[in-house]
């Protein structure tokens, strides 16, 4: 086997880690590219009894952003076994308590009910904020890219941006600005 | 340098300081009163004053100020409304745009400030509110506002966005 060869083995069978960062990113969406890595979809030797999955670091996922009145709306469901013992937490109160539960749920939920699943989700490493210990960090080697662009608050822009951005109304002559 | 003074201010005379039985007449008193107040140095900026002396006459006259913004407009050919004319597709994290269409405290102009048509109007009304859900425009809120989104009560600190599509107009 010559050296390429040799490399080219290592490799294919190396694990990967990416990064991703999950501010202002719709949680389920994420969790379909998130699939994709995790479970090793997009490697050409992808088979299901080939253990072949990717590590994923996510960051920020208190950041995450959920479409219109989701928040108050989406219900998350839990029994604890006991006569009485349902209870339903909205998405925001979830989120105050752990903000990484939502995108752990989403990644799980994304993925089949499979003896496979829980390993999988092991692969996975969620953190809140971007304070990763330095010993994942040291393995990342790629970056996946975000699906959603993040918007730029107006306060985020410098003062000349804001004055020199093309302007689509003018005030009348006699207006009292306010 | 602004000076403003209020010939009636009765402002010192504190609400609560007073017993239960004046508050009405004390109202009474000052809300009739008419306040005019004078300003020193330019508040409004839209005129500036100007003297001219010629031989024997001293001419002091208001000039309309150029708008901050006429350098910066899009040219309008079209007999439509400037949204219309542009032929911009607006959405709501386009916030140097929809800062244009509200006040400071971040009310919506009304449509003949702004001189949009009547479905534009509501169009950009729609994506103002969905920007400041958002909290895409902290800096143009109430004053009694907490001014950071992060510290909003409940479900409106975390971070949301909107669809467009679900407009309807
Ligand atoms: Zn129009």
């Amino acid at each position: 086997m010559s050296a390429l060869k040799r490399v080219q083995q290592w490799a294919t069978f190396a694990r990967i880690w990416h990064i991703y960062d999950a501010t202002w990113q719709n949680p389920f969406d994420s969790a379909q590219l998130l699939k994709k890595y995790l479970m090793g979809l997009y490697k050409p030797i992808y088979h299901p009894m080939n253990d072949c999955g990717d590590h994923v670091i996510l960051i920020n996922s208190a950041d995450i952003a959920l479409p219109g009145n989701e928040w108050q709306k989406r219900v998350y469901f839990h029994h604890t076994g006991y006569p009485g013992g349902a209870s339903w937490t909205l998405a925001w109160d979830l989120h105050t308590k752990d903000p990484t539960m939502i995108m752990r749920k989403a990644v799980y939920n994304g993925m089949d009910g499979n003896l496979q699943r829980r390993y999988t989700m092991q692969r996975l490493h969620i953190f809140p904020d971007a304070n990763v210990p330095n010993e994942l960090l040291g393995n990342v080697s790629n970056q996946i890219r975000q699906i959603r662009p993040v918007p730029k608050r107006l306060d985020h822009y410098s003062e000349e941006e804001v004055q020199t951005a093309p302007k689509v109304i003018d005030y009348p002559k006699d207006y009292v600005v306010r | 340098m602004t000076e403003e003074r209020n010939l009636c201010d009765l402002s010192f005379l504190k609400m609560n300081m007073l017993p239960l039985k004046l508050r009405p007449l004390l109202k009474a008193l000052t809300s009739n009163i008419e306040i005019r107040n004078i300003a020193l140095s330019s508040v409004l900026g839209i005129k500036e004053i100007k003297q001219v002396q010629n031989d024997k006459e001293l001419v002091i006259y208001g000039e309309i100020q150029p708008s901050p913004r006429e350098p910066y407009l899009l040219k309008n050919e079209d007999h439509c409304c400037p949204i219309c004319a542009s032929g911009l597709d607006v959405k709501h994290t386009d916030v140097l745009i929809l800062s244009q269409f509200v006040r400071s405290d971040g009310c919506m102009l009304p449509k003949r400030i702004t001189g949009l048509c009547k479905s534009q109007q509501k169009r950009m009304g729609s994506l103002v509110t969905m920007a400041q859900k958002a909290g895409l425009m902290p800096n143009l809120t109430p004053a009694w506002s907490k001014k950071d989104p992060k510290r909003r009560y409940r479900w409106k600190k975390f971070n949301t966005y909107f669809d467009e599509s679900t407009i309807k107009c």
